[in-house]
């Protein structure tokens, strides 16, 4: 099976401190694949990297057959892959419905069609009531589904989910959770950075593990929950059961 | 060809004025750099304090060094007034409110001094405005080595007031990291209140003493600003030291650049170096990138 | 039709009927007026719309003021399509300090400080450059004639003005409803959400810039025919960027109506006060800019959004 997103080999580095040393994995057609890692392992790093936030050292970033190492976030967003943000960006001035749009303008041209676009994504997410609204008066959990949104109208194969189930109240997170569903049902592929790990338990088909920038595991939920190296790298040598 | 005598005493010239710009521009980069505020009102400020201290002059015959008895408390005063009243209001807004805001209290202080004294330029004449010591090819301008002298001590004071006592520590502590300070127990907006005053004083003493040498008016606080603006970027927003460094370097380029080209010439490469700084070196010549 | 377009229309039918009644003297103040209003709603377009808080667009206003002049001097091409040509200049220059700019990817403060730095290091220049007349400036003495874009009356001028406003506002509600003005807003907000979004926010500056020092042109290019003198201490100081400022500002940055409400504010009272029958105008003058600069801290601590807030209050959720 060609991978829609292949990460090959990527390194970052930041001053003294290696975020990222030789990523190597694939995101493929239609797959939900989450990435976990204690703090500061290099997550969001890595998502920056993908969607051209930061040009990486090293290795190499395709996507769709495109090698798109390097290239602006806005051009990435273009061919396809699109992110949500750790700590939500709402337009504060903008309304719910202006935000998703400018992610609809990405495909289409008119604006005509792009409000059009944007409501029907808004109904896909739930915030159809709360269009008018300016993004600075949103609740925390109507502020990811906007994330959401934002990303999802630009019309993406990929979608980069960075955290969208922090925050959030139990039944919130069951929410997101049938809501990411969704969302893959429709056709696109999902790399999810999560520390709710019940949510990225249930959503992925793969789990990639990073620690201190690095892979230390990769594979099925089931089978890494009695990895040694992911115990030990959230829990620490103690807990060990090597 | 100029003489050597004539550029020495372009670099004399320079030293001093220098030394005024510097503390000119350390008002108002440490005014940004603990509260990230750029004041476009500095230069007016500078303005307020000549015209204070030329009214006592007029008025009282009261030498502008003596007369510092009086325009420095004031102006820690009004620089405490200004920030509780307008600045402490907008430490949160956006920076095009700052510049907006400041703008203002920068047209409030014109045209308060355009009203009560006109716009015409005024002069005060000291026993010692026009007197010089002969030091070998040079003539040293006392009232001008004197201004000098004054703002190199003021910035030392500053220096040794920002090192080593508490409340200095407190404020470059708030300056660096404004949530961390306060999770430490600096009470952050009493350290704001103290460095905006602090910065009005600085900019009131640069006032006073170069009064005794220069044309008083409603419309000098603009030139004021704007070197302050060069001086600040090129010594790193921020940056004490760097200001003082950025003050004496301007002086030179300002004094030397008068030999062999015109004053709006020099201007204009001023300018150009600062648009240089901000594209290439932004943290400024002295200063260090920050990852 | 709607309230608004009603409202406007009326508007529109009051100020083309305005020269029927009014003298001299208040045709000056309006025109004056109008002129700052272009302008501010020409700053608004990078400022307002798209956050690229300039402190240099006198440049853009003086170089209009320039071309047009040296064009009719020079060659006698008429004002009226020199204006065009100082607009192009006036955007080639915008669009080759926003790539020399956003390259280095200086924003904010810094930003507005480069601009300041531009419009200084031309006024520099302009004082030593012979061929322009230096500070000395230039003196435009013109024949009667409206196809040189010169009029012995008010009345002209003010209708020029007029359709300039005009023109700026459709442009600016044009641009509101546009992609392009859409993602003006989001850089504005936001620039990496901007980009995650797929918006080319390089792009939108550069044209934010460029389109703005364009239509500020035309303002200097109008100065220049109505005053009929300019010199570098006249239209390349900080003055024209001062009165931008302020009107769009007060009235409410990143909307049509804002910059018009301020500068109409601002401006035409200012100058109508200098109209006014004392004998001595001068400290009622001074007075009025005094209380204008305490109005102006007031609303914009308490009115951060200017003037056009006071109809609506944001809903909240």
């Amino acid at each position: 099976m060609s991978a829609l997103l292949s990460v090959h080999g990527v390194s970052k580095r930041f001053g003294g401190l290696q975020a990222l040393s030789n990523v190597t994995f694939g995101v493929g057609h239609r797959e939900i694949v989450g990435v976990i890692g204690p703090n500061g392992a290099g997550k969001t790093t890595l998502f920056n990297v993908i969607t051209g936030v930061y040009a990486p050292d090293g290795g190499r970033v395709t996507l769709g057959g495109m090698d798109v190492t390097g290239w602006a976030p806005h051009r990435i967003c273009r061919l396809g892959a699109a992110r949500t943000f750790q700590i939500g960006k709402p337009f504060a001035a903008l309304t719910v419905l202006q935000t998703v749009r400018i992610g609809s303008l990405n495909r289409i041209a008119d604006m005509a069609g792009a409000t059009t676009h944007a409501l029907g994504v808004l109904e896909q997410v739930g915030l159809a009531a709360k269009r008018d609204v300016e993004g600075r008066h949103l609740t925390v959990i109507e502020r990811k589904c906007l994330e959401l949104a934002r990303a999802l109208a630009t019309g993406p194969s990929l979608l980069l989910l960075d955290e969208v189930a922090a925050g959030l109240r139990p039944p919130e997170i069951q929410e997101m959770i049938a809501l990411v569903r969704r969302i893959a049902a429709g056709g696109v592929s999902v790399l999810i950075i999560e520390h709710v790990l019940e949510a990225v338990m249930r959503l992925s088909a793969r789990i990639v593990v990073l620690n201190y920038g690095e892979v230390i595991a990769e594979g099925s939920p089931e089978s890494l929950v009695n990895d040694p190296r992911v115990i030990e790298a959230y829990l620490g040598e103690a807990y060990s059961l090597a | 060809m100029v003489g050597l005598d004539v550029v020495l005493q372009a670099l004399l010239s320079g030293l001093f004025m220098g030394s005024v710009y510097a503390l000119i521009a350390i008002g108002f980069t440490l005014v940004f750099g603990v509260t990230d505020i750029v004041n476009f009102a500095h230069g007016h400020l500078v303005m307020a304090a000549m015209f204070v201290t030329y009214v006592l002059f007029k008025l009282a015959g009261l030498d502008p060094y003596l007369s510092l008895v009086v325009v420095l408390p004031l102006f820690f005063g009004i620089g405490a007034l200004l920030y509780v009243l307008v600045i402490q209001r907008i430490v949160d807004a956006p920076h095009s409110a700052h510049m907006m805001v400041t703008l203002g209290v920068l047209l409030l202080l014109e045209n308060l001094a355009n009203l009560l004294f006109g716009g015409d330029l005024r002069g005060v004449t000291t026993r010692y405005t026009t007197s010089s010591l002969v030091v070998g090819p040079v003539a040293v301008p006392l009232a001008r080595a004197g201004a000098a002298v004054v703002s190199l001590l003021a910035v030392g004071a500053l220096a040794v007031f920002l090192r080593r006592t508490a409340l200095g520590k407190a404020i470059r502590a708030a300056a660096n990291n404004r949530e961390g300070a306060a999770l430490v127990g600096v009470d952050v907006p009493r350290v704001y209140l103290i460095s905006f005053s602090l910065g009005t004083m600085a900019a009131a003493l640069a006032g006073a003493v170069i009064v005794p040498f220069s044309l008083v008016s409603p419309f000098v606080g603009h030139e004021f600003i704007l070197k302050a603006f060069v001086i600040a970027v090129l010594g790193g927003l921020g940056s004490v030291g760097g200001a003082l460094a950025g003050g004496l370097l301007i002086g030179f380029v300002e004094a030397l650049s008068s030999l062999y080209i015109s004053a709006s010439l020099g201007n204009a490469i001023v300018f150009a170096i600062l648009i240089a700084v901000l594209l290439y070196r932004p943290w400024g010549i002295f200063g260090q990138a920050k990852v | 039709m709607s309230a608004r377009l009603a409202l406007g229309l009326a508007a529109l039918a009051a100020a083309a009927a305005a020269p029927l009644v009014a003298g001299q003297h208040l045709l000056t103040a309006f025109i004056v007026a109008l002129h700052a209003a272009y302008m501010a709603l020409a700053w608004n377009v990078a400022a307002g719309y798209a956050g690229q808080f300039s402190l240099g667009h006198s440049l853009f206003y003086g170089i209009g003021a320039y071309a047009s002049t040296m064009l009719y001097l020079k060659l006698g091409l008429t004002p009226w399509a020199g204006m065009f040509a100082g607009a192009g200049l006036a955007g080639l220059v915008g669009v080759a300090l926003a790539l020399g700019v956003y390259r280095y990817n200086v924003r904010g403060i810094f930003f507005a400080l480069v601009t300041l730095g531009a419009a200084e290091v031309a006024k520099g220049l302009a004082d030593n450059w012979d061929w322009i007349k230096g500070p000395v400036g230039i003196l435009l003495t013109m024949k009667s004639a409206p196809g040189e874009f010169f009029f012995l009356r008010r009345e002209p001028y003010y209708y020029v003005a007029l359709a300039m406003v005009v023109a700026l506002i459709l442009i600016s509600l044009r641009l509101e409803r546009s992609r392009l003005g859409q993602h003006f807003l989001a850089v504005r907000e936001d620039e990496a959400a901007a980009e995650a979004s797929g918006v080319d926010t390089q792009r939108a500056k550069t044209v934010a810039i460029g389109l703005s020092a364009a239509l500020t042109a035309f303002a200097g290019s109008f100065y220049a025919q109505f005053y009929l003198y300019i010199s570098p201490d006249t239209v390349l100081v900080f003055e024209p960027q001062l009165t931008m400022m302020l009107g769009t500002m007060v009235g409410g940055a990143g909307t049509a109506l804002g910059p018009v409400l301020g500068s109409v504010l601002f401006s035409g009272l200012g100058e109508a006060l200098r109209n006014l029958p004392f004998e001595n105008t001068r400290p009622v003058v001074i007075g009025s800019k005094l209380v204008y600069a305490i109005l102006l801290i007031v609303i914009l601590i308490y009115l951060p959004g200017g003037l056009v807030t006071l109809g609506r209050r944001s809903r909240p959720a």
